[in-house]
């Protein structure tokens, strides 16, 4: 499902210009992660691609519809969107029934909604707590509450807003799986990061926003490996691209793996 | 001479099931700077709590063993004047603003004003704490206009100017972004450097490395390693436990195995990673390099 | 950012320098004397030579009349034409229109009635409008209100914006997981839950560390407490104030002597 955006402008009712013309399209099955300093216009961006803001000017396009002629709740069955803060959603009395609320609300039969929560259930790794009530659970385990909530709607693009912030190693590693899960599956995934090195483990393409504009929109290498550029937006290179280069790697690396790869062509 | 003590502390919440720290020790002298590590669930915020008093006497709960930081002591001081002697600041700016105050400036004052200090004395005590912590300009904003970065530090300054004698610190920076950070850990340097005993619970270990006297790990409410920086961040027995660690040192391990990191010892930083690996390297870095992908 | 919940206009004017308890004396004395002198004009007097020449003096005209007119003319207005036109008192018709027939009396009395409530929320109004509520609330607490009750007022008023952006957006995370808030009303009461629950529970947690943190800032300490800026209270406060007793008690007496 292509996302095809369109010399999009907004505004909001403040007057503030949070977008200032941009254009984009993500096939269907890129993973992308936008990064740029707070006000840069990532989360205002992300809100378009599921109808909860609408441009001030300029298209949005989830694949072929244009958000403008269609509710929010309609495209919530194209775009799933994981919101920063699990405490902001969940209500019910225990997971299951939390995780069955997205594909309920689509109007699936009830066979359906329990395939889709099982199985979202089991990427998130919480098949054992099904009868537990989220809020006795601990952030971490909220966190894969909130993510099993939207994954089970089967959404074709799934967008996460800052998904490590306040993570341990651990979570973050699950977040990773899940993601990699949904990237098997043929899903597109978008993620608004701070987390520069979880940014370069997990996503292919990279767009750098600033000030309302893309800065930079490529390859995860390309865009990673100009210094000066995301300085710009207040982003840092990931650590093992900053270490690549201090020892003057040709090429940008951002895994372990390029790091190890370079690494060795050099000894 | 320890400035916090703790013996054999065992301490469990109402209403739960086990322990959220078991039989824990740990010294710490006066004007050290000490991270704690450790994944969510490890007993980090318990360990704030019980450093600043919280636990037991706000939280209740049964709390066995010895706890005694900077002059107060479980079983013999009240709340109220444990709050004198520690300062405690955590993940959310937001949860830590009273919402009692209009300005920054009257913000930072609360504290004060709630322990009785002479309005001279006052006055004189927040304008120097928001020099300290370089928020002189935000005194006539309200709090609730700041980015993250601001509140976190006028929340540290609201805490700094009641004159702690150990600062603890539950994941300041978990919450804000990339500028918000620098900021926040620009603070905390400055108060480390300025001699204040201060116990930092952090994820982001590159940073603890360059800065932190020791470190201690925790998990599963058990100290699992004490040591330096260098000593337990690069530990086997750390990596394996689930922490997060930097990727300079799991690349090193890597490269160790491949023969291709030399050292015995494995980096933290950049700059001990890049000085590692830099040596063995043949003179190859392209200046090119930029135009090269 | 959000609004604060309070009409609070920073002016320096003589009003604004009047002690706080002074202006909520001020409010009381104007209810009362109108509500008990038996003297039919005595509301509409207090609002010519009262409560408008206050506006000025307060520097706070344009507000008031403002308010006046946006909300306080259309209320009293209102409560005026329901008890003129449905509480017909014994008299002489004015007309009779369908099932309407006011009286002279009842106009009278109804216009009576809503100018005493327009004295009321024209009073209040200016208060509100001349005096912070940190700046009450503080010469409450020094007078013995308690420090807890002032807390939980002020915080609340800077807090309930903010909520206000919470509750934004818990909706819009439940509307992306596809809760209908564009259709029908009855679709849209049910989905009350999914709203209101978060907000609730999430609050509660907030709730926990702002204790902690007020705790860790002495809240709950037993000294007494002092106070950043200086309220002062002075000669004229205090008989500005006994004079506004002494017409409330003179307003009662008359009425109470003449009934």
């Amino acid at each position: 499902m292509k996302i095809e955006i369109s010399d999009l402008h907004f505004t909001y009712p403040t007057g503030v210009q949070a977008l200032r013309g941009i254009s984009l399209t993500i096939e269907s099955g890129e993973q992308v992660a936008i990064v740029g300093q707070n006000g840069s216009g990532k989360t205002t961006l992300v809100k378009h691609l599921n109808g909860l803001l609408r441009p001030t000017s300029g298209i949005v396009r989830i694949g072929g519809w244009d958000t403008k002629d269609h509710s929010v709740a309609k495209l919530a069955r194209r775009v799933g969107y994981v919101f920063q803060n699990p405490d902001e959603q969940l209500f019910s009395k225990n997971v299951g029934t939390e995780v069955a609320f997205g594909p309920r609300n689509m109007g699936l039969d009830g066979d359906q909604v329990q395939s889709l929560v099982q199985d979202a259930l089991v990427m998130t790794e919480l098949s054992d707590k099904t009868e537990t009530n989220p809020y006795d659970l601990s952030a971490t385990w909220r966190k894969m509450v909130a993510l099993a909530s939207v994954i089970s709607m089967d959404t074709d693009i799934v967008i996460f807003d800052e998904p490590t912030t306040g993570q341990d190693a651990m979570n973050i590693e699950r977040i990773a799986n899940v993601i990699k899960a949904l990237r098997s599956r043929g899903k597109t995934v978008l993620t608004i990061t701070h987390d520069i090195d979880f940014c370069a483990e997990n996503f292919t393409r990279v767009i750098a926003l600033s000030q309302g504009k893309i800065l930079l929109d490529g390859n995860a290498n390309d865009v990673l490996g100009q210094e000066e550029v995301l300085a710009v937006t207040y982003v840092e290179p990931p650590q093992l691209t900053r270490l690549g280069k201090r020892l003057g790697f040709r090429n940008t690396v951002r895994t372990q793996d390029e790091f190890l790869t370079e690494l060795e062509r050099y000894s | 001479m320890a400035i916090v003590n703790l013996q054999n502390v065992t301490y469990q919440y109402p209403l739960t099931s086990s322990p959220a720290l078991r039989d824990v020790s740990l010294q710490i002298n006066e004007g050290e700077f000490v991270a704690v590590v450790g994944p969510n669930g490890a007993g980090k915020s318990t360990l704030c709590y019980t450093l600043a008093g919280f636990v037991p006497h706000f939280f209740k709960g049964e709390l066995t063993g010895t706890v005694e930081v900077a002059g107060s002591e479980t079983h013999s001081s009240t709340l109220n004047e444990w709050v004198m002697n520690v300062g405690l600041a955590f993940q959310n700016p937001f949860n830590q603003i009273s919402g009692a105050k209009y300005t920054v400036f009257e913000e930072i004052a609360f504290g004060l004003e709630n322990i009785g200090v002479p309005r001279d004395e006052m006055i004189s005590r927040v304008e120097d704490a928001m020099k300290l912590t370089d928020i002189s300009d935000l005194a006539d904003r309200s709090p609730y206009s700041l980015s993250g970065g601001q509140q976190q530090r006028v929340a540290l300054t609201s805490i700094l100017v009641m004159q702690p004698k150990v600062l603890v610190l539950d994941e300041p920076t978990s919450q804000m972004d990339p500028i918000g950070t620098r900021e926040v850990f620009g603070v905390i340097r400055k108060m480390a450097e300025q001699g204040m005993t201060v116990i930092l619970v952090e994820h982001k270990v590159e940073w603890i490395a360059q800065f932190a006297d020791r470190v201690i790990a925790l998990k599963d409410g058990e100290v699992l390693l004490e040591g330096t920086p260098g000593e337990v961040l690069t530990s086997p027995l750390v990596e394996e436990s689930g922490f997060g660690i930097s990727r300079y040192t799991s690349v090193a391990r890597k490269a160790q195995k491949l023969a291709l990191w030399k050292k015995h010892k494995l980096p933290v930083t950049l700059d001990e990673a890049t000085e590692g690996f830099a040596h063995p390297l043949t003179p190859n870095p392209s200046p090119e390099r930029r135009g090269e992908q | 950012m959000h609004e604060r919940l309070s009409f609070y206009a920073k002016r320096d004017s003589l009003l604004h320098r009047l002690n706080p308890l002074t202006k909520l004396t001020l409010v009381f004395g104007f209810v009362l004397i109108s509500f008990l002198t038996p003297f039919y004009w005595t509301p509409h007097l207090l609002i010519l030579f009262g409560v408008i020449p206050l506006s000025f003096l307060g520097k706070v005209a344009r507000e008031y009349f403002n308010t006046s007119l946006r909300l306080i003319l259309p209320a009293a207005g209102f409560l005026f034409i329901m008890q003129a036109l449905f509480q017909p008192l014994e008299g002489r018709e004015l007309f009779r229109i369908w099932f309407l027939h006011p009286t002279e009396e009842s106009v009278m009395y109804a216009f009576g009635n809503a100018m005493r409530i327009f004295v009321m929320v024209s009073s209040f109004t200016l208060f509100l409008l001349t005096t912070h509520p940190s700046e009450l609330m503080s010469d409450l607490s020094r007078r013995g209100l308690p420090g807890q009750f002032a807390y939980v007022v002020i915080s609340t008023l800077q807090i309930l914006p903010q909520m206000q952006a919470k509750a934004q957006t818990i909706i819009a995370a439940q509307r992306s997981r596809g809760l209908d808030t564009e259709s029908s009303f009855l679709r849209r009461a049910s989905s009350l839950i999914p709203l209101v629950g978060p907000l609730v529970f999430g609050s509660l947690v907030e709730v926990e560390e702002r204790a902690i943190a007020i705790e860790a800032r002495g809240f709950t300490s037993t000294r007494v407490k002092t106070s950043l800026h200086a309220i002062p209270d002075t000669n004229s406060d205090r008989l500005i104030r006994w004079a506004l007793i002494l017409l409330i008690l003179i307003s009662l007496a008359v009425r109470l002597w003449l009934s």
